[in-house]
């Protein structure tokens, strides 16, 4: 249990409607210091609108928001001295680079040579040399997010809020970037709050993710605990590629069971299915590479439609009859060879890794 | 070659229009240099006795009390004008919205004259706001209002007002939410983020609204002839009385051409004046 | 549901907000009250309550031939607008070709030329061709007036369109005639309607110009309520002026409903 001196933002069952609508149902986060923690769901969940809350540009309906163990439930955004980073940057248009990343040490009274000091180590620490009198329509996508990195760390925040920044940069800016702020945040040890609806971005920077659907917090965890232990059925399906398998449950022993699908076996946490009486219909949630191509006596039996080469495996997207439709397998070069467009294969899953949850529609 | 369909069709109309503006102003200038004959309403020979006769103080003062009414009424109009345009853009319901931009709006579609008789009942010795000062015993004698220059002022802001009013608020409506949000983000109070950032990126509505205001108080003619009543005289005023009551349509004519010219000079001034804060809004 | 504290400044804004509107709404407000007065003065506040000057406004020979007058004019004059205006805002929007830049020019110069010296230029041009003070060049005079706010409306609602829609006519066979009349002018209709209800009313409330081009005959009304208020002080011309108002507020307000006027004079946000 963290201590509570290491507890940046905590709220206490926080909620937020819009009219008739709740955005935010009763929400309990604990970010720890020097953290990167992703609110990560698709649009609507209530992750912009937890961001939002945290920054002070919405205020709770219900709850308590601390900051620093401070409570600012009621306390004007101005003063939470937090770092923003919007999704389209918000650079000042009139104000030079330097004047950007001044304005927040301005705001604080600052001595004037202390904050021109602070700007240059800014401007050094981002890679902007030469870019200080610019303006931010002189700038490349790249550059614009590294000034507003840049305004947004100089000030020092007790948290730094990020609202999907990357979303406008091609994939490899994206990339790189992901990678130079991920260095930053840890070297400057700032407790960050990322949103995100990408689930790869929030699996590779994150140290820990919560994912939301509808206005609730449904997991908390490091990026392994969610991708292998996902809490239920959204999840596991939010969370990277999954093909759902509907078996039985053949038998439980302390916390593992078995579920039995076809000829194979397959062993799972037994958590999940609490209740579930043997012999009844499981689903198995299954992760591309826990598939193998076996001969002809997997547990699905399907036809396979495409290749897809990805450099370091392929792809392989087959289609199988009744409700199980298109299954993704990601197998070793070497082994799609053998299962060519066209082919019937058989595929079944590992022994072990799955997830499986009570059957669902 | 690129297809233009339409073309010939479309700006035929256009151009004949425009021909016939500029047979108009044509007309004011070749009457400017016209010698005036007494008595007749037929023009002699070339001259150039207008443009020398406008040079005395008598006119000028017109001339002067003129661009002194434009400047004023544009920047009382400006100051009036930002918290009413602020107000109408940040309305957070429907309702409110309107009710902003009906009453502004309305007071421009009355028509001058409209406009300016009602203002006569306000401003009169028996009027609105004479009445109401001696009632509650503020003042003992009437304010002298009409045929002022503070009268016609008045007047004069109620009619630009409306206009500034739109201009500022399509300017400010125009400017990302997310400025202001990343201003409070660090630090700043209400003020200082308007001063800093909503301000300055509103410039060009400033400037839009600064030169409109002008240019169409410089056209002014009913509130000035009406409220001013002989006493106080904008350049319009004078080539009306000029024209239908002297019948001296060269002169009237000359003043109109010295007007014309003074108004692009003042909207080049104006526009040079302004450039570098036009940078500042460019979003 | 818990709210924000009401900061002082905040107070403060609103009842600026309100005390400059009630500025704006002053004049209206006297003189609806003064026109009710049952003395001949023109006096605030009123002694004593009449509609005898209503009934003196509607039967006052000279301003009903000003209503006629002025419908006609505007009638036309916006109408020609309509056409004019949309037309050259079209190839405007689309095309260069010589002379754009001074037509362009001319047409939007009575924005900054005054209305007196646009007044007098047709009344002189008039003296020039022989022609008469009738009609036509009142019109001609109100069109060339009104045309810069038809031009503009309806320009920025072709900027507004989306070509692809008249790209995606032209491949399904249409040819550009028909393309203008089922595509491009059908989404061209809040423009152009709003740009003929700006022309109307500006051209039925226009004032000095008409006093330069309008003789005994062709006078509009506002010209008409000019002479009057030369004359006559008393409340007659404070009736019209309500009839004015009310007509003018209840129009604005059913053109906000039905077209919205923030996004006619594009002060919506686009939220």
């Amino acid at each position: 249990m963290a201590a509570e001196a290491d507890i940046a933002v905590r709220l206490d069952g926080v909620t937020k409607h819009f009219g008739d609508t709740v955005a935010l149902k009763d929400a309990w986060l604990k970010v720890q210091r020097g953290e990167l923690l992703t609110l990560l769901g698709p649009s609507g969940c209530g992750k912009t609108t937890l961001l939002n809350l945290v920054a002070g540009f919405l205020s709770a309906d219900a709850g308590e928001l601390f900051i620093e163990g401070a409570l600012v439930t009621d306390v004007p955004t101005a003063e939470r001295d937090i770092g923003m980073i919007f999704q389209s940057y918000a650079l000042f248009p009139h104000m030079s680079v330097a004047a950007n990343i001044a304005y927040g040490l301005k705001t604080r009274h600052i001595a004037r040579d202390e904050i021109a000091r602070r700007v240059r180590e800014a401007i050094a620490l981002m890679k902007l040399g030469g870019l200080e009198a610019r303006k931010p329509r002189q700038l490349s996508g790249g550059q614009q997010q590294r000034v507003a990195l840049a305004r947004a760390l100089v000030i020092r925040p007790k948290v730094l809020l990020m609202d999907e920044p990357f979303s406008a940069l091609d994939k490899n800016l994206r990339q790189s970037m992901q990678v130079e702020v991920k260095e930053i945040q840890r070297r400057l040890g700032v407790t960050t709050i990322f949103v995100t609806h990408d689930q790869s971005e929030a699996l590779s920077l994150s140290d820990r993710i919560a994912v939301m659907s509808d206005g609730r917090i449904l997991q908390i965890g490091t990026p392994q605990e969610v991708y292998r232990a996902p809490a239920d059925r959204f999840v596991a399906s939010f969370i990277g590629e999954v093909t759902v398998l509907r078996g039985k449950l053949a038998q439980i022993e302390g916390d593992t069971a078995v579920v039995a699908l076809g000829a194979s076996r397959v062993s799972v946490a037994a958590a999940p299915l609490s209740g579930v009486s043997i012999s009844s219909a499981v689903d198995l949630f299954v992760r591309p590479e826990q598939l193998r191509i076996v001969g002809d006596r997997g547990a699905i039996t399907a036809t396979v439609t495409a290749h897809i080469y990805q450099g370091g495996h392929v792809d392989l997207y087959a289609d199988s009859s009744g409700a199980i439709g298109r299954v993704l397998v990601r197998v070793p070069g070497e082994a799609a060879l053998h299962a060519p467009v066209g082919a019937a294969v058989g595929i079944a899953p590992a022994p072990s890794g799955a997830v499986a949850f009570p059957a669902g529609d | 070659m690129q297809r233009r369909p339409f073309l010939g069709l479309f700006v035929t109309p256009a151009g004949v229009t425009a021909l016939v503006l500029a047979a108009a102003l044509f007309a004011v200038l070749q009457y400017s240099v016209r010698a005036q004959i007494p008595g007749s309403l037929e023009v002699g020979g070339f001259t150039l006795e207008n443009f020398a006769a406008m040079l005395r103080p008598l006119y000028g003062r017109v001339f002067l009390t003129t661009l002194m009414l434009c400047v004023a009424t544009a920047a009382i109009s400006l100051v009036a004008g930002y918290p009413l345009a602020y107000a109408l853009v940040h309305a957070k319901r429907r309702s409110v919205k309107s009710l902003i931009l009906v009453t502004v709006v309305t007071p421009l579609f009355l028509g001058e004259v409209v406009r300016t008789y009602s203002w006569i009942v306000v401003l009169g010795n028996n009027g609105f706001i004479n009445s109401a000062l001696l009632k509650l015993h503020l003042i003992a004698a009437p304010l002298e209002l009409l045929f002022t220059v503070t009268g016609v002022t008045i007047a004069l802001v109620h009619v630009t007002l409306p206009v500034v009013v739109i201009m500022l608020a399509a300017a400010l409506a125009h400017i990302d939410p997310n400025y202001r949000k990343a201003a409070m983000s660090l630090g700043a109070g209400p003020a200082r983020a308007f001063l800093t950032v909503t301000l300055p990126l509103s410039a060009p509505g400033i400037i839009a609204g600064f030169t409109t205001a002008f240019a169409w108080t410089f056209s002014a003619f009913a509130t000035p002839q009406l409220i001013g009543g002989g006493k106080v005289n904008m350049i319009s005023n004078l080539v009306y009385q000029l024209g239908f009551a002297n019948f001296n349509f060269p002169f009237a004519a000359s003043l109109s051409v010295a007007a014309l010219a003074l108004t692009l000079l003042a909207l080049w001034v104006l526009r040079r004046a302004t450039r570098p804060f036009e940078q500042l809004g460019q979003h | 549901m818990r709210r924000r504290p009401a900061t002082l400044h905040r107070l403060a804004g609103r009842a600026l907000v309100v005390l400059l509107l009630g500025f704006l709404i002053l004049p209206a407000a006297v003189v609806a009250i003064a026109a009710f007065n049952e003395r001949a003065l023109l006096a605030f506040p009123p002694q004593g309550f009449s509609l005898r000057w209503f009934t003196k406004a509607f039967d006052y020979r000279d301003f009903q031939i000003g209503w006629h007058n002025g419908a006609i004019v505007m009638l036309a004059a916006s109408s020609l607008a309509v056409v004019v205006g949309t037309g050259f805002a079209f190839v405007l929007d689309r095309y260069r070709f010589v002379g754009r830049g001074l037509i362009e020019t001319l047409l939007l110069a009575p924005l900054v030329v005054p209305h007196f010296t646009v007044g007098l230029g047709f009344l002189l041009l008039a003296a020039q061709v022989g022609l008469m003070r009738g009609f036509t060049v009142v019109i001609a005079c109100h069109v060339v007036l009104v045309l810069p706010f038809v031009l503009r409306s309806v320009y920025i609602s072709l900027r507004n369109l989306d070509r692809r829609l008249e790209l995606a006519a032209e491949s399904l066979g249409a040819r550009p005639a028909r393309v203008l009349f089922t595509v491009t002018l059908p989404l061209l209709v809040p423009g152009i309607v709003s740009g003929f209800l700006f022309a109307a009313i500006l051209s039925f409330n226009e004032f000095t110009a008409s006093l330069f081009v309008t003789a005994q005959r062709t006078q509009t009304l506002p010209v008409a309520m000019y002479n009057y208020v030369r004359e006559y002080a008393d409340p007659t011309m404070a009736a019209m002026s309500l009839i004015f108002i009310l007509a003018t507020t209840v129009l604005l307000t059913l053109a906000n409903a039905v077209f919205g006027l923030g996004k006619v004079l594009n002060v919506d946000d686009g939220r």
